[in-house]
This record gives C-alpha cells, sequence and structure tokens, in this order.
C-alpha cells in the first residue's frame, strides 16, 4: 500500500518536470519527436532506478550523521559526512550513466544507436540529482521504497515529455506566428501545462481523511500523556 | 596524444589521481575549517534564539539579528537556565543548544528515547520558554526556534530554511509572517494540544484573532506552509507534558 | 574594446542576445524557474555562476588534454562540484552572513546545465583565454534573461523590487491598490516564469527573424 501510494505520488503529485519543475533542458531541447522523446524517457527511467536505491544506500551507510556507526562501530557514529553529498551523489550518477552507456554499446548496439546520443545528456539532467537529493531530503525509510520512488520519478518525467512531444507533433500543422515557433511555444505550453497539473497538487492537501487520521493519534497520545503526566510530576520534584 | 588518454590504463590512473586529489582538498578544506564553521554556527543558534524571544535589532520591517560580537554576552544575560527533557528526566545543560535536533530525530527514529532541549529565558521579568524544532519544507529541511509563555502562547519565532523557493516559501523568515505568529495560542481553548495551523483564507489577513490556532498562509508556498504546520504541531507536542508540569 | 580581439569580443557579446543561453541554447531553464520569484535571488544566482563559470571554463580548458574521454563526464561534475563546495565552506567560515544568502543556490549551480554544457561545447576544445571569456559571456547571457524575467515576476506578483514596495501597501490599500489593484499572486508561481521566457523569446525572434525555426 505505501508502495502505490509513494508510485502515484511521485508520477503525478510530485511529478518531476511540472511540479518541481527539474529536468526542463532535456524536456525541453529533446521533445521535437515522439520516438526520441521515447528514447530519453526510456533512459531516466532506468537510470533513477538504479542511481535512487544506490545513493540512498551510500547516504544510509555513510552520509548520514551517525551512518559509519551503523557498520564500523559506535566510536565512528560521531562523523558528519553530510557535506559529502552533492559530489558523492553526482559522482555515482555520472559514474552509473557513464557505466549503462559503455554496458549497452558492448552488448547491444542496435539499442546502443538508438539512444546512444542520449544517454550522456542524463548526467546533466538534473531530474536525476533532484530524484536523489528528494529522496535524502524526505527521508525515505526503506530500500524497496526507494527504489519505487525512482521508478515513479522517472515514469513521471517520461510521461511529461511523452506528452509535450506528441503535442509538439501535432503544432506543426498549426499556425503558429512564426517568432513563437519551436521553443517559444513551447515554453507557453508547458507552463500552461504545469498550471493544469498543479490541480494533483490540491490532492495532497485536500479530503478529510488526514485529519480524522489525526485526531484519532490525538486521542491515542492523550492518553499517553495523561498518564506519564504523574510520573514526570513526581520526578520533577525529586529532582528540584 | 588521444591514443595516451584513450588507454585503459591511463583512464584509472588519472580516476584514482582524480580522487586522490579532489577528496584531498575537500577533506583539507572540511577539516581546517570545521573550528571557525561550527563558531559560526554556534553564534547563529544564539542569535536565533535571542530572536525568538525578542531580543534584536529589528528595524520598521526587516528581521535583524543582533551582531555576532554581542551575541554571546546577551545569550548569558538573558538565558538563565538550559534544560534537557528527556522523557519524564529534566537536567540543568549549559550547553543543552549545541543539541543536534537533526541527529536526536535520527536517534529517536531508531529507538532511543529522544533528547529535548528547551532553553528558559527572561526578559523585562517575564519568564521565555525556547524551543528549537526542525521539519521538512517542499525541498529541503526547514527549523526555527519558538519563544512561549508558560501556558503555551506565542512570544516570538524565528524560522529559517535550506532551500525553500525564494520570493515564495523562503518567505518564511520574513518578519510580516513571523510576527504573525506572536500571541498566538498554541492550546486550543479547552486546554488541549491544538498546535498552529498555516491556512490559507482564514479571512484574517491582519490576524487579530490570536486563539483560532490559525496563521496566514503566504501565497504561493503551501507545501512550504504545510510543512510549518507539522513542524509546529509534531515538535511543540512533546513539550506538552513539561508544559504541564509548570501550572 | 582595444584590448579584445573581434573574435575574442564576439565570445561576449554573442550570448546576450543572438546565442544566448536560456532562450537559444535552451541551457540552465531549471534554474532559471526556481530562482526568479524574486529580483535579489536572481541577481545573486547571476553573479555566482558567473564566478563558477568562468572558473570552472578556465580550470576545464587547462585539464582538457588530460582528460580521458571515457570518463570527462564524471570529471567534468567532479571539478564543477568541488569547486562550489570548496567556495561555499570558506564563505561559511570566513563570511558567514554572505555564505546564508548563497549557500540556497550551491545544489542549483552544480546541477545547473548551464555549467556542463559550456564544459562540453568550448572549454573542452578552446584554450584557458577564450574559454574564461565565453564562460562569463554565457553567465552574463543568462543573467540578463534571469533578472528580466524576475523583475517582471516580482513587480507583478509581488508589487515590490528588490523587497521594496513600489506600487503601495496592498493591506492598507495605498498608492496603485487604491484604484483597484491587486497583485497577480500567480506571478510568482513557477509556471508563469515558462510563460515570460516564452514571450521573451517571442519578442527576441520577432526582431531578430534569422532566429526563427522552421517548427
Amino acid at each position: 500500500m505505501e508502495h502505490i501510494e509513494l508510485f502515484f505520488k511521485s508520477i503525478f503529485i510530485d511529478n518531476m518536470v511540472f511540479a518541481t519543475f527539474l529536468g526542463m533542458c532535456s524536456y525541453l531541447a529533446v521533445s521535437k519527436k515522439v520516438s526520441t522523446a521515447v528514447g530519453l524517457g526510456a533512459a531516466v527511467i532506468f537510470v533513477l532506478a538504479i542511481t535512487v536505491p544506490l545513493n540512498w544506500l551510500l547516504d544510509q551507510y555513510l552520509l548520514q550523521p551517525g551512518a559509519l556507526g551503523k557498520w564500523l562501530g559506535a566510536e565512528y557514529a560521531d562523523y558528519d559526512l553530510s557535506f559529502l553529498s552533492f559530489i558523492m551523489f553526482i559522482a555515482t550518477i555520472a559514474t552509473m550513466v557513464q557505466l549503462v552507456e559503455i554496458v549497452v554499446e558492448k552488448f547491444s548496439p542496435s539499442l546502443y544507436n538508438s539512444l546512444g546520443i542520449f544517454l550522456p545528456l542524463i548526467a546533466v539532467n538534473c531530474a536525476i540529482l533532484g530524484g536523489s537529493l528528494f529522496m535524502q531530503s524526505r527521508e525515505i525509510p526503506t530500500l524497496g521504497l526507494a527504489t519505487t520512488y525512482g521508478i515513479g520519478s522517472g515514469i513521471g518525467w517520461f510521461l511529461a515529455i511523452l506528452a509535450i512531444a506528441a503535442i509538439r507533433e501535432k503544432i506543426r500543422y498549426s499556425n503558429v506566428p512564426p517568432a513563437l515557433r519551436g521553443l517559444g511555444i513551447t515554453f507557453i505550453i508547458t507552463g500552461l501545462m504545469a498550471i493544469g497539473f498543479m490541480s494533483f497538487g490540491g490532492m495532497l492537501t485536500g479530503g478529510d481523511d488526514e485529519g480524522a487520521k489525526e485526531e484519532k493519534t490525538a486521542q491515542v497520545e492523550k492518553k499517553v500523556v495523561d498518564d506519564n503526566e504523574k510520573e514526570m510530576a513526581n520526578n520533577i520534584k525529586v529532582n528540584e | 596524444m588521444s591514443n595516451k588518454t584513450e588507454s585503459n590504463v591511463y583512464t584509472i590512473l588519472f580516476a584514482v589521481a582524480m580522487v586522490v586529489v579532489v577528496g584531498g582538498l575537500l577533506a583539507f578544506t572540511a577539516s581546517a575549517l570545521r573550528p571557525k564553521i561550527d563558531n559560526n554556527q554556534r553564534l547563529e543558534k544564539q542569535q536565533n534564539i535571542l530572536y525568538a524571544m525578542g531580543v534584536n535589532d529589528n528595524d520598521e520591517t526587516s528581521a535583524v539579528f543582533v551582531s555576532t560580537d554581542k551575541a554571546p554576552e546577551l545569550f548569558n544575560q538573558y538565558i538563565t537556565k538550559q534544560l534537557v527533557i528527556e522523557g519524564d528526566k529534566v537536567t540543568e545543560d549549559e550547553n543543552a543548544y549545541l543539541i543536534d535536533v537533526k541527529k536526536e530525530q535520527a536517534s529517536a527514529k531508531a529507538g532511543k528515547e529522544r533528547r529535548l532541549p528547551l532553553f528558559v529565558g527572561n526578559k523585562d521579568g517575564q519568564t521565555y520558554y525556547i524551543a528549537p524544532i526542525r521539519g521538512k519544507g517542499l525541498w529541503d529541511a526547514i527549523w526555527g526556534y519558538v519563544a512561549m509563555d508558560k501556558d503555551m502562547v506565542v512570544q516570538g519565532v524565528y524560522f529559517d530554511h535550506k532551500g525553500e523557493t525564494a520570493g515564495l516559501g523562503a518567505n518564511i523568515k520574513q518578519r510580516y509572517f513571523m510576527d504573525d505568529f506572536i500571541g498566538e495560542h498554541l492550546l486550543s481553548e479547552n486546554g488541549d494540544f491544538a498546535g498552529i495551523t498555516v491556512a490559507k483564507g482564514n479571512n484574517d489577513p491582519k490576524n487579530e484573532n490570536k486563539t483560532d490556532n490559525k496563521v496566514d498562509a503566504i501565497a504561493g508556498a503551501t507545501i512550504t506552509g504545510d510543512g510549518v504546520t507539522a513542524m509546529l504541531k509534531s515538535e511543540l507536542k512533546k513539550y506538552v507534558p513539561y508544559f504541564k508540569t509548570l501550572k | 574594446m582595444g584590448l579584445l580581439s573581434k573574435k575574442d569580443a564576439a565570445l561576449i557579446k554573442d550570448p546576450l542576445a543572438d546565442n544566448n543561453p536560456i532562450t537559444i541554447q535552451v541551457l540552465g531553464i531549471c534554474s532559471a524557474l526556481a530562482i526568479t520569484a524574486q529580483l535579489e535571488a536572481a541577481i545573486v544566482m547571476s553573479f555566482s555562476v558567473l564566478f563558477v563559470l568562468g572558473i570552472g571554463n578556465v580550470v576545464i580548458s587547462l585539464m582538457r588534454n588530460i582528460i580521458p574521454s571515457k570518463i570527462r563526464i564524471i570529471v567534468q561534475l567532479i571539478v564543477v562540484a568541488a569547486l562550489v563546495i570548496i567556495v561555499d565552506q570558506v564563505l561559511k567560515a570566513f563570511a558567514y552572513e554572505l555564505s546564508k544568502t548563497l549557500s540556497v543556490f550551491v545544489g542549483l549551480i552544480i546541477t545547473n546545465c548551464i555549467i556542463m554544457g559550456r564544459f562540453e561545447a568550448f572549454a573542452l576544445g578552446n584554450g584557458p583565454w577564450r574559454s574564461f571569456l565565453d564562460g562569463i559571456g554565457n553567465a552574463a547571457g543568462y543573467g540578463v534573461i534571469l533578472i528580466i524575467v524576475a523583475f517582471f515576476r516580482e513587480l507583478l506578483g509581488a508589487g515590490t523590487l528588490l523587497g521594496f514596495p513600489v506600487l503601495g501597501d496592498p493591506i492598507e490599500k495605498t498608492g496603485l491598490y487604491a484604484f483597484g489593484y491587486e497583485n497577480n499572486g500567480f506571478m510568482l508561481l513557477a509556471p508563469m516564469a515558462l510563460i515570460v521566457v516564452g514571450i521573451i523569446i517571442w519578442i527576441q525572434r520577432t526582431k531578430n527573424k534569422a532566429l526563427v525555426e522552421d517548427h
């Protein structure tokens, strides 16, 4: 259930392109044709699905404050390497992208030819780094969820570039003012699509479910608090 | 030239050299500058805490801290007691303000008892209780300090963020937003903890109703605002048992 | 421009208009959307990019003959990331106030594709001096668009410029607001940045027909 929720949330509500505006450059530059858009989109899904869980492991066992303590023993628990997050994440991503490029070239030259030029582009696609940084700042708890998040975000990006490419193929037959043709109209369409996607954002805040849930937990906690109170009052007197 | 730089051996050697050089440089700057950075962060914490309890150099519209050279002295002058609340045990610790809330949240998740720092300040005869809070905004971490009186009525707040959108979510550290919290009640009318909700369209743009547990949101910063709401609720709730003992 | 030859001067002038990184090369869009709700942030970001791109281009250009092509992407990213992190740490130690304003942009600078784009397209094939000029020129072209977009977004969205209210007070209903004018909060949202850039492209290409695409 958790997985399904995160999956759909990362595709629609937190859509990389329309909600957080990441990966815009390649989104705008490589969306002239549906076929190339599909190639790039598939590559993004693949790389996100690999790098987010990888970086999750890095974050958990190396970067987080106290992470080293988990496997090197308590004396290392005080190290905080989180200032290295950026460089480690980027290194993982660039390595993965280059590794994927080499492997694909070796084992499936035909796939390499259709994807080839897009692969290096992915390393500079900020949606990829954004995926890892969101994973870190939103504190996704397990490796499985991190993978789900990576795949979901990738699919969100894929759908977005597919949609704009399809629109651009259609709009070729429309009478757009010459100066707006190509890039200009794409910017404006993307803006309008993003406004449309805001409707999904409303789903985050709307609904009474959340309120009901909160009330319930509040009641439970209140009971616990009441129990604690008496003890606490006693203890404070002792301390003073 | 191209032959030389294309060979695998060269590539690997280059990569190793790169890692050593960059890693060394980063480690060197990080460790050489660590004491200075730590000191700056310590002063900033003191400034933040003082700001929340109303000791600041605010002019008409903008938020201004007391200057760094005066911060330690004023901190000693206004903050009378620093407490660490650990479960139902309350101890005094003069370095409680150095407790890293982020680390405490992480260790609480790992099942350990959470240490809650609380600073007791005194200004013009009034007692302030200042609690650090930390949560998540749209992009990254948000945090702050809330000064309350013993009835959990907010006396002042300071919010900060790591990377909220400039002009939108980043405005949580602007005075027009922070000042709205002054006088707001954290408890509902019947004395239960209610928190303060950052709400859109509560028909109270000048924030005259102080007991509705609501302040006006920043337009266009819904998710950051929700983050502030959640942070106030979940973090300050933990202090409720202590405040009950004050009565 | 006595100092610069005609070719060198073009390196600075072209990116300002006819080869603008944002409106023509489509580089650095994400950051242009993220920080143009406020004029001040746009200015700070422009100068940060000017600095990083100028220096980064020189460093990459100096290393261009020794970087193995198989791992060039990693090398480029690491150079820029290391540069930015070191600058950030130094600022944190010696100019803490300034670093608080800038640290928000650290992530945005590293992931800014304008930097990787120029490394790849120019610095890898040209000498340090020309790369430096190219970096400065492109960063300036990027900054110009950023500042224009931020000017309109802050003015129309919040009624302020650099944080100062220029249209009156929306709550007390003074100045322009006395006549029923309202801020358009929509301007502050990222989609409007896309549309403003779209309009800038429109104007630019109407003036210079050579830039028009067939589709």
